[in-house]
């Protein structure tokens, strides 16, 4: 983002052997062991590394907001020449806006919902001795249209709640410039975005930055990302810095077994090198076993002719109807329109699109639990909107099985995961409870999960093994179908990498067809066989992922293929 | 908003009508003859019986004297206590005294509360925070006429900073002790669900943020933490007054109030329907309008709610 500085000037931030911890008790619980890292003057550096990582952490330490009990136990940090790691209450919060600002992670919850957006960052000004009263109102809305926000005037007096996404983050961004300071922190400042807005916004803020001569330390668990922001990386792993260098250098060459993986993983990254073949094979043992299990079905309680293709949507469309105001007024809301695609047996269809473009209403569809207003979903050559018998919608669920995004929301909190996994089995009153034991078992088994999880609770588990668990959960009928709506999108990206590759083994091993619903078109490559691009309802283009990837028809394809973080970066392996 | 507050309104038809219905089913089932206890448990005679019983209605199915308390009610008029005086008139001289007595209350433990509540939770797990978590457990954990003959023991007998009794004069400087009981056991609800969501809202993201731009500690805690604090507080708050009038009652009977609580008591005591009845449903308007009440409040405190 900006040239090397000599090695002559003076650094900007110095940490030196930095130590966070954590008080469990009466413990310390270490969360950063000993950090080092340096930013020069208008350069920009960034930690690379999962959550827990410790990134974060030493990111807060910095400007003093550990969350809860956590302090700094050793090392210094120095900034424009001075010992900040213990100041007094007045000296922080002098330091903080004004010297060293902070774009925080989640747009969504960075705001005060109940403040104008306008106020929170004329706050920012008045706190910091930049500007008061009027001078301060007009100054905010040259900072908001700096910021990138169009119609700033009117924008100002909004509440967070009427603005989306991405321009929280572009108001948060403006927040945390509005003070001018020497060093932004940006702590995963658009893990929370779609993917076309996120590179909006980080090539506004590297423009934004770069003008200003702004030094940045930005936070990322995505690797392409940093490499293609930062001039500098910094790997954290297990609370040390493992590895730091120039971008390119660690990328080519990574020296610690932790970056190596953690370039492996990387989504944007990986599927460059992920041949064509592997996802070859994994489509060929599907297809053939599924082929073997449609054999077996033929005729069962199901009724519908067991056909290649597992599902067809034809013409899918969904309207909704919003209030408008007034008694009983509506506005008609076209969510998916008259989109088609079909599914067929062994393989992977993946929808993808950015938030608002309906890929989960055509999941909720296809799954049964909204009913389209017009078009129709067809099973095995059978229309599911005719099942209206209970045996037949039963057999119909048992055979298409969800998995969700979040997998902290989608187990019962309350329930061991024994008995998640077992509800399925018990609804469709399979086998005795001994039997059912054995079952889940061998699930936990397949989703690489060790027995002794059976009698934990999700709270205890992490979003990994919460997401195996999901997929455990959703395999114990023995489904031919299933929908994964945004299945890894919460996951770090090496756990990310653990459950696509699970994924393609059950795949290969049970002769799965998968709905794969994302708005990430970097995983896609490792994991789908035919793509659906959609935008605003409609279904833009579809063809195989080759096709896609290597010529997209759609300018809107394209748009969505550049935003892949660090897809344009040359790898040595 | 209007259409929502009219829709509000007309909801509160069934539920008075539904109200009034049960009350009157209660008395009229409750066991004792009001006419015998009006005469002072003397024998009555046959045609003074059947003259009163005559004049109250009392001949008729209890279907058929809802009814007609109902119809009565319609056209302002709310009947005749057993003692000649017309239900109107009492509850227009019993309810102000109440509503007084509430609002004071309420007052007291929204100040109070508020403020305990707030400091406890900036300051959470020290010995002030300690000492209110124990001083409002034993609030809520001593019925409320132990409290009130306590207090008025200690501060009325003894050691006479306020009167014992407040009598036929209900003025603010009387009314003080009664309202500070009255207001004793919310004002422990208020103390903890400030202090919790002092808490909750201490470790949001957006005071971190806040904290991230300069803003100053007090300022942070003012802007950010106190106000989307009090959202859960000030719905309570609207909430504890219809409660607060209905629960009157004991106060009122250990402090002699002329309040409402104090009227219904007596009321039920003689198996007085009308009077009764009249009184529920004030106090069933009062809810429904302090319902209606909390949840404008709350539209106006969060403008992420608009209703339609």
């Amino acid at each position: 983002m900006s040239e090397r500085i000599e090695a002559a000037t003076e650094p900007l931030l110095e940490i030196t052997d930095l130590q966070v911890a954590f008080r469990a008790g009466k413990r310390d619980i270490p969360a950063v062991r000993g950090a080092n890292l340096t930013v020069y003057p208008g350069q920009t550096v960034a930690i690379v590394g999962e959550s827990g990582s410790g990134k974060s952490t030493t990111a807060h330490a910095i400007i003093d907001l550990l969350p809860g009990t956590g302090h700094v136990t050793g090392g210094t940090i120095r900034f424009d020449g001075r010992d900040i790691t213990h100041l007094k209450r007045r000296q922080r919060e002098a330091i903080r806006g004004s010297q060293i600002g902070l774009v925080p992670q989640d747009p969504m919850s960075n705001l005060n919902p109940l403040v104008r957006v306008g106020s929170q960052i004329k706050e920012a000004l008045e706190a910091n001795d930049i500007a008061k009263g009027n001078a301060a109102d007009k100054r905010v809305v040259e900072l908001l249209e700096e910021a990138g926000l169009p119609d700033a005037q009117a924008r100002a007096r909004q509440f967070p709640h009427e603005y989306s996404g991405g321009m929280r983050q572009r108001a948060l961004i403006a927040m945390g410039l509005a003070a001018r300071p020497k060093l932004l922190i940006a702590d995963e400042p658009t893990s929370a975005l779609d993917v076309t807005v996120q590179q909006q916004i980080l090539d506004h803020l590297d423009s934004l930055t770069d003008d200003l001569g702004v030094a940045v330390l930005l936070i990322t668990h995505d690797l392409g990302l940093a490499a293609e922001r930062a001039d500098h990386l910094v790997v954290m792993y297990k609370g040390q810095v493992v590895e730091s260098g120039p971008a390119l250098e660690i990328l080519q060459h990574p020296q610690h077994p932790y970056s190596q993986r953690l370039i492996a993983s990387a989504p944007s990254l990986a599927s460059q090198r992920l041949t064509a073949q592997t996802r070859a094979e994994v489509r060929e043992s599907a297809v053939k076993t599924a082929g073997e299990i449609v054999a077996e079905h033929e005729g069962d309680e199901f009724g519908g002719e067991a056909t290649r293709i597992a599902v067809e949507a034809k013409e899918l469309t969904k309207v909704f109807k919003l209030p408008a105001g007034g008694l009983g007024r509506t506005i008609d809301f076209t969510a998916v329109d008259e989109v088609s695609f079909s599914l067929r047996r062994g393989t992977t269809t993946a929808i993808v699109g950015e938030s608002g473009s309906g890929k989960s209403t055509v999941a909720r569809m296809v799954l049964d639990l909204l009913e389209p207003t017009s078009g129709a979903v067809e099973f095995d050559g059978v229309d599911i909107s005719t099942l209206r018998n209970k045996k037949e919608q039963l057999a119909f669920r048992r055979r298409v099985q969800p998995v969700f995004q979040n997998p902290y929301a989608s187990l019962d909190p309350m329930y061991s995961i024994y008995r998640s996994i077992e509800e399925p089995l018990r609804t469709h009153d399979i086998g005795s409870s001994k039997e059912r034991e054995a079952t889940i078992r061998d699930l936990l088994d397949k989703v690489s999960l060790p027995s002794a999880v059976m009698r934990r609770f999700p709270n205890e588990l992490s979003g990994g093994q919460r997401q195996r668990v999901a997929i455990a959960r959703a395999l114990a009928l023995q489904p031919e179908v299933i929908i994964l709506d945004e299945a890894v999108s919460a996951l770090d990206v090496l756990v990310q990498a653990q459950i696509l590759n699970l994924l393609n083994d059950l795949q290969a091993e049970l002769g799965l067809s998968y709905l794969f619903i994302t708005h990430d078109l970097a995983v896609v490559r490792q994991i789908a066989d035919e793509v659906v691009v959609m935008q605003k309802g409609r279904a833009v283009e579809q063809a195989s992922v080759v096709q896609v990837f290597d010529h997209p028809r759609e300018e809107y394809t394209r748009k969505l293929l550049d935003a892949i973080p660090g897809g344009s970066i040359d790898l040595a392996s | 908003m209007w259409w929502y507050v009219g829709k509000r309104l007309l909801q509160a038809i069934p539920v008075v009508l539904g109200a009034t219905l049960l009350i009157y089913a209660m008395v009229f089932l409750q066991p004792g003859d009001p006419i015998t206890a009006l005469f002072g448990e003397k024998p009555v005679s046959e045609a003074a019986r059947a003259n009163l019983e005559a004049q109250y209605n009392l001949d008729k199915p209890f279907i058929v004297q809802w009814l007609l308390f109902l119809g009565g009610a319609l056209t302002g008029d709310l009947g005749v206590s057993y003692s000649g005086q017309p239900v109107a008139d009492l509850i227009g001289r019993t309810f102000p005294v109440t509503v007084k007595l509430a609002v004071m209350a309420l007052i007291i433990e929204a100040v109070l509360g508020i403020i305990a509540g707030f400091w406890a939770g900036l300051r959470r797990g020290k010995i002030f925070d300690s000492t209110m978590l124990v001083v409002s457990l034993l609030v809520i954990a001593v019925p409320i006429f132990v409290l009130g003959f306590m207090l008025q023991l200690v501060f009325g007998v003894k050691l006479h900073w306020a009167p014992a009794t407040v009598g036929g004069d209900a003025s603010i400087g009387k009314l003080i002790l009664p309202a500070v009981v009255l207001g004793l056991v919310s004002f422990a609800y208020v103390l903890r669900l400030t202090r919790t969501s002092v808490i909750e809202n201490l470790s949001a993201d957006h005071v971190r943020t806040a904290r991230a731009k300069g803003l100053p500690e007090g300022a942070v805690n003012r802007k950010h933490v106190l106000r989307n604090s009090l959202i859960p507080v000030v719905t309570f708050l609207g909430a504890d007054l219809g409660t607060l009038m209905a629960g009157a009652i004991v106060t009122e009977g250990i402090f002699n109030v002329p309040g409402i609580g104090n009227l219904a008591y007596q009321a039920v005591q003689r198996g007085e329907s009308p009077t009764v009845v009249s009184v529920v449903t004030v106090m069933v308007l009062v809810y429904v309008l302090m319902s209606l009440l909390v949840d404008l409040l709350y539209a106006a405190l969060d403008p992420r709610i608009r209703y339609a």
